[in-house]
């Protein structure tokens, strides 16, 4: 087994605060919010009217030939035009020496979204005596529902589309560990580049849960933010005036690749991906461990995996969901780590403004990651007005902030408990 | 230098047999699974067989004090919850599921890779709610919005999010180690498993239950699987008959519900514990063919590239192999598809060699699938008896892999297993004999 180093060589993101790297990056360090009224279905009376909504998408303006993928989910055409943009920027279209069956996706995408009115329409029209007649069913739904549809909602399509476009033969894998997904995804792909299994790996995640029985489901468990008057303000990471999160979507997309591989072809190296942690809190479905200690554990196997200790980070991207929950163990758990130098860390949560992108969560923050190394800047965790006690950290609050960035962590941790750390650094 | 990776316990619910012992005897003596579909009324369905977990519950496989947890459990997760029950007890390896205060891992390097389908929402649960929000007859999503939806438990999403059969395993039996979930339809099970291999090489956990688990047999999985038009529709009145991988008569798969768990362990960590080693896992490869965005052309999903992966992997020429754990679908293209890549893989050695298919007997289980297939292989090379193909009489001219209705003695060393989906991913597995 070689041990090979892995870098990255391209990113890009459909997201509610663009449609692109540079456009998201500028909205964030404007602080920005990336929240609005839904208006993807009539979510006027629901207990949450608002989200984290992509506007104005256009997949014809991302790829050369929309039209092959005219069957693709929402999610997958946020994942097409973050790939292209990526691909783009890693320079990879004019590059002869990709093998590909050494190129490889390794994705966080989650399902796709029901065929909602032609699903609840059955419902309605074969409910007989308090179930469902599935004799009328059947006879309905061959009738009515599309094959397209109802096979996109498996959550490895975005694979599908993915490799068709960029003539991928290598591993192609799905994870949906909730809103880690992505965020283990990418520590996966960089497992099998330094195993040697594949050169470059397509990495990322994507997802849409702005439908009606998404929202549903969030809003069922109260997890959502209802701050419906204050939509702009409603995601508050760490602020004691949180109450839940935001749902968001989008698609976030890197090339990892091979150090020599990239130093071969010339590439133009963003950072490097140095240590990667998995863990479970094995706690309870609805409840993180209070005390972190799974949260905790994801990051210090990446500090070990990177051979790091605390004082070599210089900045932690958080999960910083914006959930009461969330917010205080994860600060517990940066404390157990980290010590003393958890208070001075900078540590922020960019969900304040694109809100949170479940499976694709992870990936876009590991975007900003790579951009805050680059500008030396620290993104903001915006929306902060009054301090929580339990939630003592340097937040970056309301305002990016010029910092020495070499070395940056990121977590992100999963409904139910699996819990994912990544660690980048400065490309030599 | 990476470590050696054990196969110590397979935990297999199937439609044929729960536990490896019944799966075994199941496998051995041929038993067909598949019968007309009783957990609701399928007559107006095209295809209306299926093999069903008959009278199965998590309930007995659970910690007393988890038991109410069963309630918010989706059937795929119940599966995986037992699998790995079964797997740990056949391992003997004691978490605090099994035995609190008696465990023999420790909690953080016990991981957990379990991969899973696209979970249905039960039709009756959610049909309840949305019959509540109606304006003349429709529904209507205002009255869904105000109150329609407080019909649903607070809960009902955490039932079908697919990593929630990792997570209730996680939690059940303490797995405080590296945790997964791969949603990859049929090639779940063996992608999972081999991460899960190269996470005990690399030292990152001790013991890992890795595998699979699924249950598309409800309206939603057989409109789903109809609409592809992959399922056989002239067995409806002779079940047990109808699904017959790479046989001449082939024509379509059936659904089936269950998965299978190995327990994956360090090797000299078991050898130490003097553990029963069923194979050693030695070999893993994954690939993807991108003609599988197309969904009404079938692949194998880069089969041959997996296989030739894998066989490298584990450092043997394709000629070392001596039994092929195929997946066989039994949709008569995907076969053809499959044995075109077996025979890319292993070259035109492939049509003589030992071939076994369990899906005749199972039916389709899609995530589950590879979980019970490499438990198929690694128990094969633990006893030396290669079990029988259900359903197969007659080769089909184009699916030249060496298949048997009978039980085969045979001399096995090294086995390979492997799988792939819908949609244009596969991935392969090599295991080797345990040595004496």
């Amino acid at each position: 087994m070689s041990d090979r180093r892995v870098v990255i060589t391209g990113m890009g993101t459909v997201n509610p605060l663009g449609h692109g790297v540079e456009d998201m990056w500028e909205a964030m360090l404007a602080c920005r919010s990336g929240l609005c009224k839904t208006d993807l279905f009539d979510a006027s009376t629901y207990p949450t009217t608002f989200s984290a909504q992509v506007k104005d998408y256009n997949l014809a303006d991302q790829v050369p030939n929309a039209a092959r993928h005219a069957h693709a989910g929402r999610h997958a055409t946020f994942a097409l035009g973050a790939a292209a943009q990526a691909w783009k920027q890693a320079e990879l279209a004019a590059c002869d020496a990709i093998d590909p069956a050494k190129l490889g996706i390794y994705l966080g995408s989650g399902e796709g979204s029901l065929d909602f009115e032609r699903f609840t329409s059955l419902l309605v029209d074969t409910w007989a005596d308090g179930k469902i007649d599935t004799r009328r069913w059947a006879e309905l739904a061959f009738q009515r529902m599309d094959l397209s549809h109802e096979v996109e909602q498996e959550s490895n399509m975005v694979l599908a589309h993915l490799a068709a476009e960029f003539g991928a033969r290598g591993p192609a894998f799905n994870v949906l560990t909730a809103c880690a997904a992505s965020t283990q995804a990418m520590g996966e792909a960089t497992m099998q580049i330094r195993h040697g299994d594949v050169d470059v790996m397509i990495t990322g995640g994507a997802h849409s849960m702005i439908h009606p029985f998404g929202m549903t489901g969030f809003n069922r468990l109260t997890a959502l933010s209802t701050r419906n008057d204050e939509i702009a303000t409603a995601s508050r990471p760490f602020d004691l005036t949180r109450d839940g999160f935001v749902l968001g979507e989008g698609a976030s997309i890197l090339i990892f690749e091979d150090y020599e591989f990239a130093r071969a072809r010339g590439a133009k190296v963003l950072a490097e991906i140095i240590g990667y942690g998995s863990s479970a809190d094995a706690f309870r479905i609805t409840d993180q461990d209070p005390e972190g200690d799974g949260a905790a554990t994801a990051m210090r196997a990446a500090l070990a995996d990177a051979k790091l200790t605390p004082a070599d980070i210089d900045y932690i991207s958080a999960h910083g969901t914006g959930t009461k929950q969330n917010d205080q163990v994860e600060t517990r758990a940066v404390k157990a780590v980290f010590g003393e130098r958890a208070y001075k860390v900078p540590v922020s949560s960019v969900k304040s403004m694109v809100g949170h992108l479940i499976a694709a969560a992870g990936a876009t923050e590991l975007i900003t990651c790579v951009l805050a190394i680059r500008d030396q800047v620290l993104p903001p965790t915006t929306n902060q007005t009054t301090p929580d006690p339990d939630c003592d950290l340097d937040y970056v609050p309301n305002a990016p902030r010029q910092a020495e960035v070499a070395t940056v962590m990121s977590n992100s941790f999963g409904f139910g408990g699996q819990n994912n750390t990544l660690i980048i650094k400065k490309a030599d | 230098m990476p470590r050696r990776v054990a196969v110590t316990g397979v935990g297999v619910v199937s439609p044929t047999g729960i536990g490896v012992e019944a799966f075994w005897e199941a496998l051995m003596t041929a038993r067909r699974g598949i019968g007309e579909i009783i957990a609701f009324d399928a007559h107006k369905f095209p295809c209306r067989i299926g093999a069903e977990l008959a009278d199965f519950s998590a309930r007995g496989y659970v910690p007393k004090s988890y038991r109410k947890s069963v309630k918010v459990m989706a059937r795929d997760i119940e599966i995986a919850v037992a699998a790995a029950d079964l797997a740990f007890r056949d391992a003997g390896i004691v978490t605090r599921g099994i035995e609190e205060g008696k465990e023999n891992v420790e909690a953080k390097r016990l991981g957990c890779n379990i991969g899973a389908g696209l979970i249905c929402v039960d039709l009756d649960e959610l049909g309840a709610a949305v019959n509540t929000a109606l304006t003349d007859g429709r529904f209507d999503i205002r009255k869904w919005g105000s109150g329609g939806m407080s019909n649903l438990t607070p809960l009902w999403l955490l039932k079908y999010l697919p990593n929630m059969l990792s997570c209730h395993v996680t939690i059940i039996h303490g797995a405080e180690g590296p945790s997964n979930t791969i949603t990859c339809c049929d090639a779940s099970a063996h992608m999972a498993v081999g991460e899960a291999t190269r996470m005990i090489a690399r030292d990152a956990a001790d013991v890992i239950v890795a595998g699979g688990a699924e249950s598309k047999l409800n309206p939603m999985g057989l409109l789903r699987q109809g609409l592809l038009g992959r399922l056989c529709t002239e067995g409806n009145d002779r079940p047990a008959d109808a699904c017959r991988p790479f046989d001449a008569a082939h024509s379509g798969t059936v659904i089936g519900e269950g998965g299978g768990l190995l327990v994956l362990e360090d090797y000299d960590r078991a050898k130490q514990r003097g553990a029963r080693i069923y194979a050693e896992l030695i070999g893993f490869g994954a690939a993807c063919d991108p003609a599988g965005m197309d969904i009404t052309t079938a692949t194998a999903g880069g089969l041959d590239l997996a296989a030739a992966k894998a066989i490298a992997d584990a450092g043997i020429a394709p000629e070392q192999v001596d039994l092929i754990v195929a997946h066989g679908t039994a949709v008569p293209a995907e076969d053809q598809r499959e044995c075109a890549a077996w025979q890319a893989a292993l070259g035109s050695d492939a049509t003589s060699k030992p071939a076994v298919s369990i899906t005749g007997g199972t039916g389709s289980l899609y995530a589950g699938a590879g979980g019970a297939e490499l438990a198929t292989a690694a128990l094969a090379l633990h006893h030396q008896v290669i079990p029988p193909t259900v359903n197969f009489t007659a080769r089909e001219d184009r699916c030249g892999l060496g298949m048997s209705d009978q039980p085969r003695e045979h001399e096995i060393n090294y086995v390979i297993t492997g799988a792939f989906s819908i949609g244009g991913q596969s991935a392969a597995c090599v295991l080797k004999r345990a040595e004496a």
